[in-house]
Parts: C-alpha cells; structure tokens; sequence
C-alpha cells in the first residue's frame, strides 16, 4: 500500500506558513542587530586593559558560549521574569536569548579580527596623534569588519537556524504553525517536507550569497578571520 | 526572591536519569555522525560524479535546514512512510547525526585537501594504491589538523542534544522541564540544567582552545 501525497491541504494554510516565516525573519532580523551591538561591545569589553570590563565581558560569552541555546531559552523564558519580576513574551524571551547568545559568538569573531590587524596599524595611529578610541573606531575596525564579513554571515544563518527553538516555548515561528498545521490536518508528511524545504531554500540562498562575497573577498587579497 | 535548591536536590534520581539519557544520545551520534561524516566527506572528494553529487546533495540539504526541523520530520512524518514506529531517540539520533555527518563531512574534505599533493606523489611511489594512501598516509596527518575542528563538532553535538527535548526523549532539559513542573520551581530547575552543561561542556570547550594553540604552534 502506497502512501497517497496530497499537497492541497497545506497549499489551502499558505497564509499561515507565510505568516510563520514572516515572524521567523523577524526574530531573526531583530536578534541579528541586537547582537551585533552587543557582540561589539562584549569584544571591546574582553579586549580592554581594565579588570572589571574584561572579567564580566569573559564571564557572559563564556557562558553562552557553553551552554545549549534551548537551555538558556527556557531559563529566560521561565526563571527570569520571575527573578526579575517582569513579563516577557516568547516574543521578547526569544529576542534577549538570541541577542546575547549570538553576541557572545559575533564577540569572539569581533576580537578575531581586531586582533588580526598588524601592530603597525596601532602604531601609525598613534603617531599621527590617535588615541586608543579614535584609533579603533577610525583605522582598526574599518579595516577588520571586512575581514569578519563571512564569519558574521555564516554566524547570521546559525542563527537562522536556532530561531526555530522559540516554536517549544509556543511563538508562532514557521516551525509552530507546522506544527499546527499538521494536527489540524492529519498531514505531517506533507507539512513537515514543505516546511524543511522552506527553511532549505531561504538558508541555502542566504549561504551561497555568503560564499560568493567570501570568493570575491579572497580574490581581492583580504585575509579572513573566522 | 528565596532561591531554594532543596527541592531540585530531591529530584537527584530524575536528573542522573536525564544524564544517562543525554550522555547515550551524545555517544550515539557522535559515533554516527563523525563515522557516516568521513564516509560523506570522502564522497566530496571523490572525482566521480556518481560519488560527488549525491554526497553534495546531503551535505548541503543537512547544513542548510535547522536540526529540530529534522527531528521534527523524522519523528512525525517519516513513520507514515514506514512500517513501524520511530522513537523519540531514534528520531533525535537520526537529526542530530545526519546534521553533524554533513557538517564533518566538509571538515574532513578540508583536512584531506590541506595536505600536501608530494604525499601522495610519494604513497604512490612506494606502490601504495589510493586506499592505501588514503588510510596509511593522507588521513593520520590529516586527523591531527581536523581535530580541533572535531571537538568543536563534538561540542555542539552535545548542545544538540537538547533539541530532543522536543519529543520528549527523557534528557537532562526535558528532567528539568519535569522537575520544574511538579516542583514549581522554574528558577532553581533550570538553573541546575544550565550549570550541569555548563559544568559538563566547559572543561571539553578549555580543551579545544588548547589543542587549537598546540596544534597552530607545531603546524
């Protein structure tokens, strides 16, 4: 007995997949800027000469680092607001998760390529008269951010793929309404392909764009960090 | 705000059981994955169409979708192709060790590529054909460069581990669900979870970092 295919049922919920995705790019996107910020500083922090920057700095990427995303998800979700007596949506829970934790992994690929900047940099910048802040904001980064751009697009499709843990703590993501779909329907088989292959081909886009900038990187003489 | 770990140290027997289960998950695809990886990897390197193609396939198709996706699609939609039933181990285990096959399998084609093309000249001087190159020559060296890289898989294999959490597979977060819902204890539960990774994880991440300066050193 062969199984019998039958499409039609999730081609009549498209607007909820679609809509799924939508908020799927959304805690994406948001999580991306967020940690982005956060990633910088956290970098600048653990590279700074002063003890109380660096320790606390080391002590948060460290600890993301280490630990699942879906533990920390829970954690925030479930322990947090009642430590700090506030309310967060799953929304909101997926928003601080992803930020942090991305941010603890863009640090590491922040102090990568500032490190990998020649000394000489510094000290040119010094001699025209720089200081350590204008130096960095004016001659290191520009130039280590672009030897960071295929980590950091290689870390943004991590996180792509990590969003879809907020559909166990019930935000309506791309894999939830799958999820939901496919009791409503009776049809995971179908569902569940149309969503793996959904997520396949806005993630394999995303990747082949970030290889084609890593190639026309490496052709124009940049080193890259990673 | 009281914390109180008294009722989480009650629960000692159901977290040891969540470690078996983490530990057994983790051992498996581990095994698997790293296993069926250098078989893919190899694939990837083949010169071979009907070898390179099928082996890119898999290897782009698993990188390119989140594992829970695939743990969800083996655990609800793969038994209505079947004729029996998965579990929810069997489902995590499928995931999470196709997922890592396909990310190892480009570690270890990039390891064999890094190593210098007079080694082979060489093996095949002696008389060696290319399995024997392969297995004798070509991957003792290149192990040694891929290993950093491969504890870094292993590590994440073992964060994985959670995601089956969302079938249910009785592991250390999915204990801690349970501990937390019958103790009304969310802060002290989950805490305990994430120290325990942590705990777990931490001194595998400190040997990482190690290795890769050892290693970069003597390279």
């Amino acid at each position: 007995m062969a199984y019998q295919w039958d499409f039609t049922p999730v081609v009549a919920n498209a607007p909820l997949l679609a809509q799924g995705l939508v908020n799927t790019l959304k805690i994406t996107g948001v999580s991306l800027g967020c940690g982005l910020v956060l990633g910088l500083a956290f970098a600048l922090m653990r590279l700074s000469p002063r003890p109380w920057l660096r320790l606390p700095a080391g002590f948060v990427i460290e600890v993301f680092r280490t630990t699942p995303p879906l533990v920390q998800l829970f954690w925030v979700f479930f322990a947090l607001p009642l430590i700090a007596g506030i309310e967060l949506t799953p929304f909101m829970a997926a928003i601080v998760t992803f930020s942090i934790q991305s941010g603890a992994f863009f640090a590491e690929v922040f102090r990568a390529g500032i490190q990998s900047i020649e000394r000489g940099q510094w000290d040119g910048a010094r001699a025209i008269g720089m200081n350590h802040a204008q130096a960095m904001q004016r001659i290191i980064l520009p130039q280590a951010i672009k030897r960071m751009i295929p980590a950091f697009l290689e870390r943004s499709i991590e996180l792509m793929k990590t969003t879809t843990l907020v559909a166990t703590i019930a935000y309506a993501d791309l894999l939830f309404e799958a999820n939901e779909i496919s009791q409503k329907t009776f049809r995971p088989l179908e569902t569940f392909t149309v969503v793996a292959l959904i997520y396949f081909v806005v993630i394999f886009v995303v990747s082949l764009l970030a290889r084609q900038l890593e190639r026309r990187l490496a052709v124009s003489g940049e080193n890259t960090v990673h | 705000m009281k914390w109180d770990f008294a009722s989480v140290f009650d629960n000692t027997d159901a977290l040891l059981a969540g470690a078996a289960g983490t530990l057994r998950l983790f051992a498996i695809c581990l095994v698997c994955g790293l296993s069926l990886g250098l078989v893919v990897g190899l694939g990837r390197y083949a010169r071979s169409k009907w070898l390179y193609w099928p082996a890119t396939a898999f290897v782009e198709f698993f990188r390119n979708t989140p594992v829970l996706v695939q743990i969800l699609w083996f655990y609800f939609a793969l038994p209505i192709l079947l004729p029996f039933t998965i579990n929810p181990l069997a489902a995590a285990a499928l995931g999470i060790s196709l997922n890592s096959a396909a990310f190892s399998a480009e570690i270890y084609r990039g390891g064999i590529q890094s190593i210098d093309k007079g080694q082979w000249d060489g093996a095949r001087a002696i008389g060696m054909g290319w399995g024997q190159a392969m297995r004798r020559i070509i991957l003792p060296q290149a192990i040694k460069r891929m290993l950093p890289a491969l504890t870094n898989r292993a590590i994440e294999i073992f964060k994985m581990s959670t995601l089956a959490s969302a079938v249910a597979y009785v592991e250390l977060l999915q204990q801690g669900k349970l501990i937390a819902s019958l103790n009304f204890n969310p802060i002290e539960a989950y805490t305990a979870v994430a120290v325990i990774f942590f705990v777990f994880l931490w001194p595998l991440v400190q040997f990482t970092y190690v290795l890769e300066r050892r290693l970069g050193r003597s390279e």
